[in-house]
């Protein structure tokens, strides 16, 4: 015997069907308009849809990712984005060049000292500048801070998406005292708006000097001892390790770049491969693993706190005297050319490629996102895994959707 | 009057309650009155005491039924307080610290809140078993509670079957999840569901095959019987004849109750809210509700089975007795049996210490007069002897010190719980089924094995355990 069927349908609340999971079917957001969209959009026996995303408690700000799962297993995936996107690269090219640091701002959202210097760069690079040494290691440094708070916050997420409460705490409190440095020289905690086409905005100050100090002091021991509630934990090891394995020729096919990249073996760090700025003075090793695992991230990326806080100790040790800034017209217009300019984010290799046409407002300002080409990978990686392993392999790639949807 | 001569639907909330109560009084005083004129009152009233009489275990049953589904709610503020403020003191967070002293009345203002809130029943659900799943999850919670023997003579029911009972109804909660995860209309809610539905019905296995061993030595499914079993020192509690039986029950316990590391259910960042991700207001409550509850219950259960109950560590008589005390406290409010040095004491202590104690709130809060402090320090002063009075008498008392024990007990297991979840990551849904499936099941079925035979070579040799 059968029971009446008593659910109404979404589609027409006048039909009455037998269960909710009658009615839970596939539909494809739009006619499929490739290929590949109709064949995911096709579900197979015993197989379902299910949307992570873009209001998920763990897809790191607005990704939407259509998951096909056959019971917990992913089957397939299909990132779905643009939920950010703002049109960056158009408004750079409605403003002027000093306009343009701003605007890139937002971008990298938790190290927005990165994405601000792609026009920084650029311009320099154009205009052919010599910039200040002071601010060129006063640069250095607030790069390195502010490459710590973000590792620290990769950490705390990682955790955090694999169920762990109390890392992203700790990971918060050296982003709390690196960001109140921050503040404490550029006057904002998250977008900085600090860098200027030929050096700084501003030269370093007593407060900052003194976190800074304070900070240093502790740094190095703490992070080593609040990580120790991870590194060896049996629990998390056995959820990372062997997890989402990026292999190296994938990676390099993906065009991935930073701690994903150099996880998988390839010492590729724009630092050491393309020096700018004045890295190429200073001593610091390119950490690399090869495994390529969630784990090996998770290990590359406390390697990279320790060489950072290396290389801020060498930077408060060789900052030279002089002004931050260059002396450059008030009204500054670029000479034409093309420029591509390329450094290293948490995230890695941030580039940009300018066109200037001679005006005091960028032609072109393309811009390069790691995060983006990171999560090419994704694809290659989860499918096979379990929904769970989706947000560790997820977080392990710390892909930031400010960049990537622009 | 103007509420007499108003038509019904025009009359206040208030008004539709209170009218139709003063009619039931009027209708009440005048059968009370006609009753006791013609004689049939005390008749009634002897007819009506006899039944109760001769039903007065069906009375106590009721009694402990309502008591215990009371009783969930406290236990479970307790738990989320705990939750709250243990956590946060591992995330070197403050905490909950606004309301109540230290923040203990946050749980009941989380309450309060989600009382509430909008009761939302989304479009295209399953309403019957959407509305029923709370219930369900809540009331399999409650139920194991009947059997859990708090303190000497102070239990729901003494069952014989009470560990029979308890695994039986404990599992009766995966249906309540089950029905939840089904019903909602959601695939997270679905996979929570189904997630809860495998873990728990896995764990179940290693849950009650860990208790074997107990079952084998102590002979019985009675828990009252398991604890007196127990009584003695602490070298007498089953986790030392049952170390490996203990770890298993457990780490299934952790699991059972989707305590993390094992909350699959409900893993926030995989699957949203698992199986209460659609359900808002009190619903949402009573799953709320239950987990915490389900926390206490197999903390109390593993401090019933393995830490003895309301057993005290160290038989304290012997030392008391040795001290000149003598157990039950018994005081004697007899003068002139006091030497004059005591009776001194007596009569000089009272004035003295209220004197100190107004000195004392005299300089501490400098804006009260002298004589508001003495009324202060006499008041607190008769609290602190009345207190005392009474915590040496009830210390004489069986179940009080039981009670104690066994709360005390249960309490530290329920922190310990929170603290694995302040400390250690998810793991993921094969982890835990290989888990309980290659480890946790053969490990209790070798303590099965080895309990049994030990209690043959035992019982050969001579020296039955």
């Amino acid at each position: 015997m059968t029971a009446e069927p008593r659910v109404r349908s979404l589609d027409d609340p006048e039909i009455l069907v037998h269960s909710p999971a009658a009615i839970i079917d596939a539909v494809p957001p739009y006619p499929p308009r490739t290929e590949r969209e109709a064949e995911f959009y096709t579900l197979a026996d015993g197989e379902m849809f299910i949307n992570l995303g873009p209001q998920h408690p763990s897809t790191h700000g607005v990704l939407r990712v259509v998951l096909k799962l056959d019971g917990e297993r992913v089957v397939d995936l299909d990132p779905v984005l643009g939920y950010l996107h703002r049109g960056v690269e158009k408004i750079c090219e409605n403003g002027d060049w000093h306009h343009a640091i701003s605007n890139c701002d937002p971008l990298e959202y938790i190290a927005s000292m990165f994405s601000e210097a792609m026009p920084v760069l650029v311009a320099e690079k154009l205009l052919d500048l010599d910039v200040p040494r002071r601010a060129e290691y006063i640069r250095v440094l607030a790069w390195e801070l502010n490459r710590i708070s973000s590792h620290a916050l990769f950490i705390g997420w990682l955790a955090l998406d694999l169920g762990g409460l109390t890392p992203i705490l700790y990971g918060f409190i050296e982003r709390d005292e690196i960001v109140e440095m921050l503040a404490a020289l550029t006057g904002q905690k998250l977008l900085f708006n600090y860098l200027r086409i030929g050096g700084v905005n501003g030269d370093l100050n007593h407060e900052f000097l003194s976190r800074l100090g304070d900070w240093m002091g502790h740094a190095a021991k703490r992070i080593e001892d609040q990580m120790r509630l991870m590194n060896e934990n049996e629990i998390f090891v056995g959820r990372t390790r062997g997890l989402g394995v990026l292999t190296r020729e994938t990676a390099l096919r993906t065009c991935v770049t930073g701690p994903p990249l150099r996880a998988t073996g390839v010492p590729y760090d724009v630092r050491r491969a393309h020096p700018y700025s004045v890295y190429p003075e200073l001593e610091f090793d390119i950490p690399t693993r090869t495994e390529g695992d969630s784990y090996a991230r998770y290990l590359l990326h406390l390697e990279e706190i320790r060489q950072s806080i290396h290389i801020i100790d060498q930077v408060l040790h060789q900052m030279p005297d002089g002004p931050v800034m260059a002396k450059l017209p008030r009204l500054l217009r670029v000479p034409p050319g093309r420029a591509w300019v390329a450094f290293e984010s948490p995230r890695g290799q941030y580039g940009a490629y300018g066109i200037s046409d001679g005006t005091d407002q960028p032609f072109r300002l393309r811009i390069h996102d790691p995060s983006y080409f990171t999560l090419q990978a994704v694809g290659e990686l989860v499918p096979g895994h379990l929904v769970a392993d989706t947000m560790a392999i997820m977080a392990s790639l710390d892909p930031i959707m400010g960049g990537i949807d622009k | 009057m103007t509420a007499l001569s108003r038509p019904w639907n025009r009359l206040s909330l208030a008004g539709k309650i209170i009218l139709p109560l003063v009619a039931v009084l009027i209708a009440l005083n005048i059968t009370l009155v006609v009753l006791w004129m013609s004689g049939l009152l005390p008749f009634l009233v002897q007819a009506i005491l006899d039944t109760l009489g001769a039903n007065i275990a069906i009375l106590r049953f009721l009694l402990a039924a309502t008591i215990i589904l009371l009783i969930t709610v406290p236990v479970a503020f307790m738990n989320i307080f705990f939750e709250m403020k243990l956590i946060a003191f591992v995330n070197l967070r403050i905490g909950p610290n606004r309301i109540g002293p230290w923040g203990t009345l946050a749980s009941v203002i989380h309450g309060l809140k989600v009382l509430a809130k909008e009761d939302f029943t989304p479009r295209g659900v399953d309403v019957p078993v959407f509305t029923l799943a709370p219930a369900v999850v809540y009331l399999a919670s409650v139920m194991t509670l009947l059997v859990v023997p708090f303190a000497p003579g102070l239990h729901g029911y003494d069952m014989d079957i009470g560990l029979l009972y308890f695994f039986a109804i404990s599992g009766l909660g995966v249906v309540g999840l089950m029905m939840a995860g089904w019903s909602s209309f959601n695939k997270y809610s679905l996979l929570g569901g189904l997630r809860a539905a495998a873990g728990m019905i896995s764990y179940e296995l290693p849950l009650i095959l860990a208790v074997m061993g107990i079952v084998l030595l102590s002979g019985t499914l009675n828990l009252n019987t398991i604890v007196q079993n127990q009584s003695g020192s602490f070298l007498d509690w089953y986790i030392f004849q049952q170390p490996l039986g203990a770890l298993i029950f457990f780490i299934a316990a952790t699991a059972e109750g989707s305590r993390p590391p094992f909350d699959l259910t409900e893993a926030d960042s995989e699957i949203v809210a698992g199986f209460a991700t659609e359900y808002s207001g009190m619903r949402f409550g009573f799953f709320f509700f239950a987990e915490y509850v389900n926390m206490f219950i197999l903390s109390a259960m593993t401090a019933v089975l393995f830490l003895g109950g309301w057993n005290a560590p160290l038989d304290l008589a012997p030392i008391a007795n040795a001290l000149g005390i003598a157990t039950p406290i018994d005081i004697a409010l007899d003068p002139g049996s006091m030497g004059p040095g005591l009776l001194w004491l007596v009569l000089l202590a009272p004035p003295l210490i209220v004197g100190g104690l107004t000195a004392v709130i005299w300089m501490l809060k400098s804006d009260w007069s002298i004589i508001v402090s003495a009324i202060v320090a006499f008041v607190l002063f008769n609290l602190l002897v009345g207190g005392g009075v009474m915590l040496l008498l009830a210390m004489g008392i069986d179940w009080v010190m039981g009670l104690v024990w066994f709360l005390g007990k249960t309490i530290g297991l329920s922190l310990f719980f929170v603290l694995m979840r302040a400390t250690l990551p998810r793991v993921r849904i094969d982890q835990l089924m290989g888990f309980a499936w290659k480890w946790l099941v053969p490990a209790a079925l070798v303590n099965i094995f080895v309990t049994a035979a030990a209690i043959v070579v035992l019982h050969e040799i001579g020296r039955p355990l």
